[in-house]
Parts: structure tokens; sequence; C-alpha cells
């Protein structure tokens, strides 16, 4: 072993406090890595010389699981990274233990000694385990595991220092002896066939068991042997290597600890460490006050996206704003400044207009999942969320695109699997957008009688705009349900759902994850954004305008490329009740949705940044007439389809960018936009023509 | 003898893990959850729409939904 290549691997369950672990090892220096077609990350840091001992050490943070069995892609990756080979094989695994849970978490250290690799067992939460009495004889521990067992306490940072020097001391000793779990005789045939590795094997045994070996990198003949496998035959020897395992812990648990409730002991109704917790979930959880908590909850999650992130985007817009005028000024009007202003600065307002809602949810989320509240939540919206085929966990993500599809899509890396995670993201455009609301104004102030009372205290446009959300969040459920029984059908996932006791979050942890998710949205969204946007510009601009036409000529935007395009799709929008000006609009609005107020205002020849542009803008389309039959152009069922249209339409690259992201492919994005827009058509189609026929409009 | 499944044990009533019906991917998590045969699990509470169900093993508690619940037959403590 020579130094300068020491690289351990933290693993370990939810919930332990791996993570602050390795905050305080790498003093919150880290990068984050993926594996290609792959989510779920690891985070790779330097352990900071003075825990380090001096020496060169590299940390790898694995994603918490609670077993190696490649059930989801968080365990795949997570067995991935620990056989990894070469400059990336880890030279020793720390293995995180909550001491507070010894049992559950010792079923995870097994696995990993089965891989027969270097360990040290971190007993972290030692305080925790203490006050709620589970003292745990790490000696006792040390000695039954055969390696290093080394108190920390994550929060403080205690033990790291020593965690780290015994880590070390391990990998220069080399492999200990593995753990072999004590397998009946027919499991033993069936582990010899699948392959000479025994650990390998096992978790090959394990994959199929698990059907999930069908997605995973196997070698062609691993992958014959398998697919060779009774499925019967296969459930019993995996049960019978998870037996054999928990029997091992409960030797272990009783040897080194006196008080550990074990399986064949009759423990409190109530675990140890969670009396506390019950107290809190008496509440939380309680039929009556648990869901008025959570509909609180989320109504604060709601308001914190939907209006404390407002101030900080209207300080972003007035900087884009700033800066495109100081381009103007020092360049002056031109081509050239034209593209830096409209397509590159107007771009990277595109990008970090989005920061403050991804930091704003992620902080709430991480917050909300470090206390242990947000298994809770999952606890109480399973039942609903079932319903449509989804994990409880899918209910959150789905809120938060009300407010934003592009924070909630990149929130639904909490959903494990990874076709019920796509199933999520091609639902949340679905959810009514705060973007969407400008345009339901316009076309509610133009078309309807916004302030024509209906019923008690409720007027005709607020009954439309609270028909417009219903319509979405019906139709994102139905899509849901849907999508889960065709082209993503799979088994509603199993709950299994650990109820972590409530702890105090971490905000050190919670702040750095929220600034990896804002530089992750920065690199890999922002830049199809600011490409997007570049292009959209370039459309909408040429050919440029060379003739000086006078105030009677076509508007520069209808001479445009895009504006031929919106002419040239009229006939396309008439059976839908609208004209070749809303076509350019839906072409500008793909920039974000609230575009088409301003596209249509160009298209209707007025001046951008106008004086109460909306209010012109939308007595200019209520005075509109038909030019064949002198009608109003704009009617209030052509304004319904429009809504209609808008409810449905993917008009947002954002959006398609950050799928792209979070599918790591283009094929999702490309078809939830080409799905959506066939939908939007249809609806609006369908509301234009139904209505016509039964005489509206 | 079984006393029926986790899906019908009362509030607070404690049982012992008699047999995971059924194999496949939910069998086996259920089991790597800690549900071995012997296991002795108690029902916390239900969930205020019925479904899912809180239950306690080996130290801490996790949620299962009635149809998983339904696959764990269970015995009575002794």
């Amino acid at each position: 072993m020579t130094e300068g290549s020491i690289r351990l691997a933290l693993a370990g369950n939810p919930n332990v406090g791996k993570t602050s672990l390795f905050n305080g090892m790498t003093g919150a220096r880290h990068k984050v890595g993926n594996y290609p077609g792959v989510t779920v990350e690891t985070r790779e840091g330097q352990v900071v010389k003075s825990v380090a001992g001096g020496r060169t050490v590299i940390a790898v943070d694995l994603p918490g699981t609670y077993s190696l069995t490649p059930a989801s892609e968080d365990e795949a990756v997570a067995y991935r990274a620990l056989t990894e080979s070469g400059d990336r094989a880890p030279t020793a695994v720390i293995a995180v233990v909550d001491a507070s849970n010894l049992a559950r978490n010792l079923y995870f250290v097994l696995q990993l000694r089965e891989l027969g690799l270097p360990l040290v067992v971190a007993l972290n939460m030692v305080d925790v385990a203490d006050t709620a009495g589970l003292r745990v004889d790490a000696e006792a521990l040390a000695t039954a595991l055969g390696v290093a067992v080394v108190p920390t306490a994550g929060r403080t940072g205690d033990g790291a220092a020593a965690l780290i020097q015994a880590a070390v001391a391990a990998a220069q000793a080399g492999t200990e002896a593995r753990f072999v779990p004590p397998a009946g005789a027919r499991t033993r045939e069936i582990l010899v066939g699948l392959s000479d590795q025994p650990a390998r094997a096992r978790w090959l045994l394990s994959a199929r068991a698990a059907e999930t070996a069908d997605e995973l990198p196997l070698l062609p003949e691993e992958r014959r042997a398998v697919a060779a496998l009774d499925p019967g035959a296969a459930d019993a020897a995996a049960a019978d290597l998870v037996t054999a395992r928990y029997a091992e812990v409960d030797r272990l648990t009783a040897l080194c600890s006196a008080d550990v409730p074990v399986a064949d002991r009759a423990g409190p109704q109530v675990a140890p460490t969670m009396t506390r917790s019950a107290r809190i979930d008496g509440v939380l959880t309680h039929r009556v006050w648990g869901l008025l908590a959570f509909v609180g909850a989320m109504a604060l999650l709601f308001q914190s996206i939907f209006t404390w992130a407002e101030p900080a985007m209207d300080l972003i817009e007035t900087a884009m704003g700033w800066i495109g005028d100081q381009v103007v000024a020092s360049l002056g009007p031109g081509l050239f400044t034209d593209l830096l202003t409209e397509g590159v600065v107007s771009g990277v307002g595109n990008v970090i207009i989005f920061l403050p809602q991804i930091a704003l949810l992620f902080l709430f989320v991480g917050l909300l999942e470090d206390s242990g509240y947000l298994a809770r939540a999952a606890f109480l919206m399973d039942r609903l969320m079932s319903r449509v085929g989804l994990h409880g966990r899918a209910f959150v993500p789905l809120l938060s695109g009300y407010a934003c599809a592009i924070p909630a899509i990149m929130g639904t890396r909490t959903i494990s699997s990874r076709r019920d995670r796509i199933v999520t993201i091609l639902m949340i455009p679905f959810m009514s957008c705060s973007a969407r609301l400008p345009i339901y104004a316009l076309v509610i102030g133009a078309v309807f009688e916004a302030d024509r009372p209906v019923l008690g205290p409720f007027t005709q446009g607020g009954l439309i705009l609270l028909g417009m959300y219903l319509l979405s969040t019906a139709s994102a459920l139905a899509v849901g349900a849907l999508y889960k029984r065709t082209i993503l059908r799979s088994p509603t996932p199993p709950l299994v759902l650990e109820l972590p006791p409530y702890r105090m979050p971490r905000i050190r942890d919670t702040l750095l994850m929220v600034k990896d998710r804002c530089v992750d949205f920065l690199k890999s969204a922002g830049t199809v954004i600011l490409a997007f946007t570049v292009v959209l510009w370039a459309l909408l601009s040429f050919p440029r305008d060379e003739t000086g036409a006078g105030s009677t000529g076509p508007t520069a935007i209808e001479r445009s490329y895009g504006g031929r395009a919106g002419k040239a799709v009229e006939p396309v929008l008439t059976p839908i009740g609208q004209d070749w000006r809303v076509g350019i609009g839906i072409i500008g609005s793909f920039a974000a949705r609230e575009v088409l107020v301003s596209t249509l205002g160009l298209a209707y020849g007025m001046e951008a940044g106008d004086d109460d542009e909306d209010g012109r803008l939308r007595d200019r389309l209520r005075a509109e007439k038909d030019p064949k039959t002198g009608e109003p152009l704009y009617t209030p069922l052509s304004g319904l389809a429009l809504m209609v249209f808008f409810v449905y339409a993917c008009q947002c690259m954002s959006t398609v960018a950050v799928v792209r992201r979070e599918t790591q492919s283009w094929r999702w994005p490309l078809f939830m936009f080409g799905s959506m827009t066939g939908f939007a058509y249809l609806a609006a189609l369908l509301v234009f023509q139904l209505g016509r026929a039964l005489g509206f409009g | 003898m079984t006393a029926g499944t986790l899906a019908n044990l009362g509030l607070g009533q404690a049982a012992r893990v008699a047999e995971i019906t059924g194999g496949g991917a939910v069998a086996l998590r259920l089991l790597e959850m800690g549900l071995t045969p012997g296991t002795r699990v108690s029902l916390v509470k239900r969930a205020p729409l019925g479904d899912p169900i809180e239950l306690s093993l080996r130290g801490y508690h996790i949620s299962l939904r009635l149809a998983e619940a339904a696959r764990v037959e269970v015995a009575p403590v002794d």
C-alpha cells in the first residue's frame, strides 16, 4: 500500500449520519459524481489533512441503503462503487452504523463483510444510544466482527481522526476474514452455478429474487446463469441467505449489548429511541392533527416557492435588465448587441431565475427529510398515491409542481424506482405551475367578466381559474395512472418505509446539499436553456427588418422566421379558435409560458416595456375583430380553448432541459414534449368544436 | 399454528413472524428489513386513511401497506 492512494468508501443505512460524517471529514469540499445513465450520486472529497493525519485520503460517500441487494438504483450504485476495480476501487470501507439501531444496521455490515474488503465500523450516534439506554459494547462488537469499531459523533466530528487511522490501518493490513452466511445445501448448490466468486454469486441471486437482474450490467454468462434459475428456487435461496444473516445479527447484538431488543426477545411496544418520536407522532401522524399539520407544512412549502422566491427572482430580472442596458450603452444598438442582450443576457437570466425556487424547495425538503418528517409525509399520503400506483414519496414533488416544474422534477430523486420516477416526472408538467398564471390572467381579463359574481364570494374569474387548476390536477393523476399501466408498467412499489426517530435537522449538511443541487442545475440544465434562448431569439429576429417599414406594415416579429412559422400553422390553429398571432405567441412561449404575453404584444405591434402592457394588450384582444365576419375575434370560447391548450402544452424549454438531465437521455423529454403538445391540441380542439356545436361562441 | 397476518393485528398487539407468502421482490425486501421468521412485531399505528400501518420490530419502526402486511403470516407470541 503506497501512501497517496488511500480511498475510503463510506457505506451505511439512510438516516445514520453518514453524510454529516463525510462533510465533517472533507471540510465540506467535495465533487458530485454519477455513473452514466443513472441519477444516483456518489460524492467524493479529500479528507482534510488534520483529520487524515497528514496523509492524502479520498473519502467517497455512497448512497444510503438498507441492503446491497440491487432492488433500487441506490443499491445498485452502492454495490458498483464498492466493487470497482483499478483506480476507483476502495482501499477500505467504512461502515457507518447507528448505535441506537444496531440490528438493522448490522445486517448491512454483514453484507459489506461478505465482499471481503478491509472494513472498519463507525459506531455513530453513540450519544443518542446512551441517552436511550442502549449501551453498545464497542470492544465486544469489534471482537465478534473481527474488525475495528470506532465510536463517532457525526454532528461534532468526534472520532473522525481515529476512524481514518483505523481505516488506513485496515487497508494496510489487507483483507480480514470475510463473512460467509451459513446457507443450506440447496442454496449452496444454486450459488455454485451462478459464479465462481461466492460474493458475486450471492449478489446475482439476490438480483434475481429482487427481479432487477435484467436492468443491471451483468456479464453475458452471468445473465444466462441468472435466466436459467427457477424463480421459486431462487426466492427460497435468497430468503435462506437473509435468514442466515439475521441469525448472525441476533448473535452479534446479544453479544455486544445487554439491552438491545433482538428478534426473539419481548421488547417494549415502542422501540427505546422512539419514545420521544412516538410522542411527536402522537400529533404528527394523528388522524386529525396529523393531516392538519401536513396541510400546514405543505402550505408553507408552497408559499415559500410561490412567494418567498419572488423578491430574489425580481432582483435577478432587474439585474439582467440593468446588464442588458449597460451592454446597449457601451456597444450601441446593432445585431451583435441584440444577440448579447436578447440572446445571451436573457438566456443567463432564464437560467438563474430558477435558482431561488430550486434553493428554497431543496432547503425545505432537505430539512424535512433530515428531521424524519418526510417519511411521515409519505406515510400519510401513501393511500392517495397508491391509487395512481405510486409510492407515498411521489406526493411532495408532485405538489411542488404547482409552483414550478423545474425544482419539482429535480425533487423526484427521492423516488427509488426508476420507472416510478419517470412516471412522476411526466406527471409534474401537467400541474399548473406559476408561469401559467399570467396567461390565465390575460385571457380571463380579455374575454370574461372576471369580477362578475357567480355564487357567494366567488366570481367568474376565480371559478375559471379554479377550473384550470382542477383540470390540471385531474389530468396529472389520470396521466400518471395511464403511464403506470401502459408504457411504464410496473407493480405499485412496496411501501416498506422506515419511520426514523425525529432528529434536529443539520443545517450545514442541508445547505451543502442545496448548493450541490444548484450547481448541478446550472451545469447540466443551464447550458441547454441558454442555447435554446439564443436559438429562439434568432428565430424571432431574423431576417432583419432592413426596409424601415412604417407602423402600418407588418411588425418585425411577423416577418421573422418564427412569425412566418406562426402564419404557416394558422390553418391548424383555426379549428381551436386561434389566429397566427397566437401561433407566434406559442412559438415564443417555448422560452417560458409567461413569455406568451409579451410575444403576443409584439405580434400586435406594441413596444416591449410599454406602461401597462398587460392592460393594453387585454383591451386590444377584446377589440380585435375577425376580418371576414366582423365579429369579435376572441370569444369566451376561444379564450377557454387557449387556456386549456396551456394547461396541457409543455411550453417550457427549461422543463425539457431538466427532464433530459434527470433521465439522462433525450428520449423522455421529447416524448413528453410531443405527447403534451398533442394532448393540448386535442383538448383545445374538443373544447372549441364541442362549444361551437353546443352554440357557445 | 398461525394467528392470521400482520394486516389483521389489533392496535398495540404483538405477534411473531411465521412466514412470508408469495415470494418475489416484495418478500425479499420484507425479509431484508428484518421480518424474518420468529421476529416479534407489534402494530403501533394505522395511517389516518386506514392504510398503511406502522410496525415496531427489532428496535425500529417501519411502515407497510396492508397489501404487503397481508403477506406476512404471524403466530401468537408465547
